[in-house]
């Protein structure tokens, strides 16, 4: 099976949250907890006995409009213009030739997109993922080296600063594509910075450099959650692999994808809004907060305000497409907008308009 | 991908290619070589530390079972046609060829090395063939009764004195133990004692009962040595695949 990580427009970054609710629900023994059982999320972050902290448990991480736009923050002229051109064809495929579609691993910062468990000894930092495998962090001291073989998760060390493990990776190949289509040389370096703020949650921020595509270093904030009594389960992406065949693309949906439809500014305007969709893998989960703007004659989704806006192709005047998942506006007898729907592989997500956006 | 001659030998030329940065805090001799029978290390609370990079003694891959005597392995009929088609068809059907996964045991009888990390309530594996890794638990949970099958199965291990007592269940049913073909079913149950004798070896006993497959529970012995200096290096199976359309049998 062909993974569901980055699969489909917007329905992506609801989905990227994965598959946990079927795994056991066995209480992970040892962990702070509230008068209720519950996990206190809230508790201090725990130490090793050498007196760094303990960054152990499972984590759960999104990379949110940055999965689709990794380069979200750069002006046009500080990536070169053949990499954002690839990044264009890419978006107009649907993405069909991305390599994780083809069960390649992603870079090993990427592990922390999904599920994944760290496992905390002194001279190593295992990372285990769902879909990528594990990654190692090597802490017994070693330089990167200076000229490493090219992988496609790269070669990874860490020390610390203060509490905050710092973590340098180097020596990429050049295939794997850093979101839903940018690529990157094998130049290219990231820095991880890894706190554990308390015990349910840990800042990370990702900065990647990579001179022969961009011209300044960027970076992405991502903030990780503990995932208590639970389990990472078994990824066998290539078992059963049926997917592939069914990659194609037609000069039609490229047309599709470029849509350059014109719709009414007033009837744009009409959509703005901040609205809401629970997940469905956790409907007890904070709920997913989309915000709906517009840019000139353009109309953007952006996660909970923050972050990458990333372009919603019209296709009528009720709608549009986001990397070939369908956006589909409703209104009530009124004429005021009252949800939108995104298509995906399960089925129509309904997500509802909660109110204007802030002044 | 499979074909045991070239896996050999493309193996060992691979890991040399590899860094050898030396790897702090091992034993050494005179002239600096890892010292493999020192003492073995113990962790914090006493016991055995399993910690390090890992090669299993070569030979097994064909065949796990290949010390024993006639009669101490013995299939089920159905078990004994299926594997006497899968030594005849040379394992074209095997579903590592598909790069899914080896599963254990069978990853303890490949020559690919792996690294065992070695926390207080868990050591996990990491194995370098085809990028995966086993999860036990020492925490003191059950096997689960009705657990999801998987390749790795589900593990859970405790001490007894200087072994580490790992029980496993929850296998696919179409588990390959080696390359020959041995099979493990969804009734499959493992016993895995492991014991590291010095600091470069560890011995290795496995207890297979899969009442679906063979009429008595039987036991192997392997044999893992350190590596130390080195490191796993990343294997993406599917990578540039080429050789399914090969794979035909006879």
């Amino acid at each position: 099976m062909i993974g569901p990580f980055r699969a489909i427009g917007i329905a992506v970054i609801a989905l990227s949250i994965p598959v946990s609710g079927q795994w056991l629900k066995y209480k992970t023994p040892g962990i702070p907890r509230t008068a209720s059982g519950d996990a206190d999320l809230k508790a201090a972050a725990p130490k090793t006995p050498d007196g760094k902290p303990d960054l152990s448990g499972i984590w759960r991480g999104d990379p949110g409009g940055y999965g689709l736009n990794v380069a979200a923050d750069l002006k046009p002229n500080e990536i070169q213009p053949w990499a954002e051109k690839l990044y264009k064809e890419r978006l107009e495929d649907l993405g069909k030739d991305s390599p994780s579609y083809r069960c390649m691993p992603q870079i090993g910062p990427y592990v922390v997109f999904g599920m994944f468990k760290i496992l905390q000894t002194p001279s190593v930092i295992g990372f285990h993922s769902e879909f990528n495998g594990f990654r190692q962090v090597l802490t017994d001291g070693r330089p990167l080296p200076e000229d490493p073989n090219p992988t496609w998760m790269g070669y990874s060390v860490g020390h610390w600063d203060g509490d905050t493990l710092v973590v340098e990776s180097a020596g990429f190949n050049d295939k794997t594509w850093l979101d839903a289509g940018h690529p990157h040389s094998e130049d290219l370096r990231v820095t991880e910075r890894f706190h554990r703020k308390d015990f349910g949650h840990m800042d990370l921020k990702m900065t990647f450099s990579d001179p022969k595509v961009y011209s300044r270093t960027f970076s992405m904030d991502v903030e990780l959650e503990l995932v208590p009594d639970t389990e990472v389960l078994e990824y066998v992406c290539n078992e059963n692999e049926q997917s592939v065949k069914h990659f194609v693309i037609t000069e039609e949906d490229r047309k599709q994808n470029r849509s350059n439809v014109k719709v009414a500014p007033e009837l744009l305007a009409k959509y703005t809004g901040i609205y809401e969709m629970q997940n469905p893998e956790d409907p007890k989960g904070k709920p997913i907060s989309l915000w709906i703007l517009t840019e000139g004659d353009e109309l953007l989704t952006q996660m909970n305000g923050a972050g990458p806006k990333i372009p919603l192709a019209a296709q009528s005047d009720t709608t549009f497409t986001v990397l070939g998942g369908t956006v589909r506006f409703f209104t009530d007898d009124h004429g005021a907008v009252t949800h939108f729907t995104m298509q995906a592989v399960e089925g129509d997500f309904k997500v509802l308009r909660k109110g204007d956006l802030p002044k | 991908m499979k074909t045991i001659t070239v896996l050999i030998v493309a193996a060992s030329i691979a890991s040399a290619q590899w860094l050898d940065f030396p790897t702090p805090g091992v034993p050494r001799m005179a002239d600096g070589k890892p010292n493999l029978t020192a003492p073995a290390p113990k962790t914090a609370d006493g016991k055995p530390d399993l910690s390090g990079i890992w090669v299993t003694k070569a030979g097994y891959t064909g065949n796990i079972a290949r010390d024993l005597k006639p009669g101490e392995l013995s299939f089920q009929p159905w078990a004994s046609e299926v594997y006497k088609h899968r030594q005849e068809t040379q394992g074209k059907d095997d579903p590592q060829a598909y790069c899914v996964l080896s599963g254990v045991p069978r990853e303890h009888v490949v020559p690919y090395p792996f690294k065992i990390l070695n926390t207080n309530g868990m050591i996990v594996i990491l194995y370098e063939a085809l990028h995966s890794y086993r999860q036990i638990y020492l925490d003191g949970r059950k096997l689960p009764k009705d657990p999801n099958p998987t390749w790795m199965g589900y593990s859970v291990g405790h001490w007894d004195g200087d072994t580490l007592v790992v029980e496993s269940s929850g296998f696919v049913d179409n588990n390959w133990l080696d390359n020959g073909g041995h099979m493990g079913t969804e009734a499959m149950k493992l016993t895995e004692r492991f014991h590291r004798r010095d600091y470069g070896h560890i011995d290795l006993q496995i207890t297979v009962d899969d009442p679906k497959a063979y009429t008595k529970p039987w036991t192997v012995k392997l044999e893992f040595t350190a590596t130390p200096d080195t490191d796993l290096i990343e294997y993406v199976c599917d990578e540039n695949e080429k050789d399914l359309k090969h794979l035909v049998g006879k």
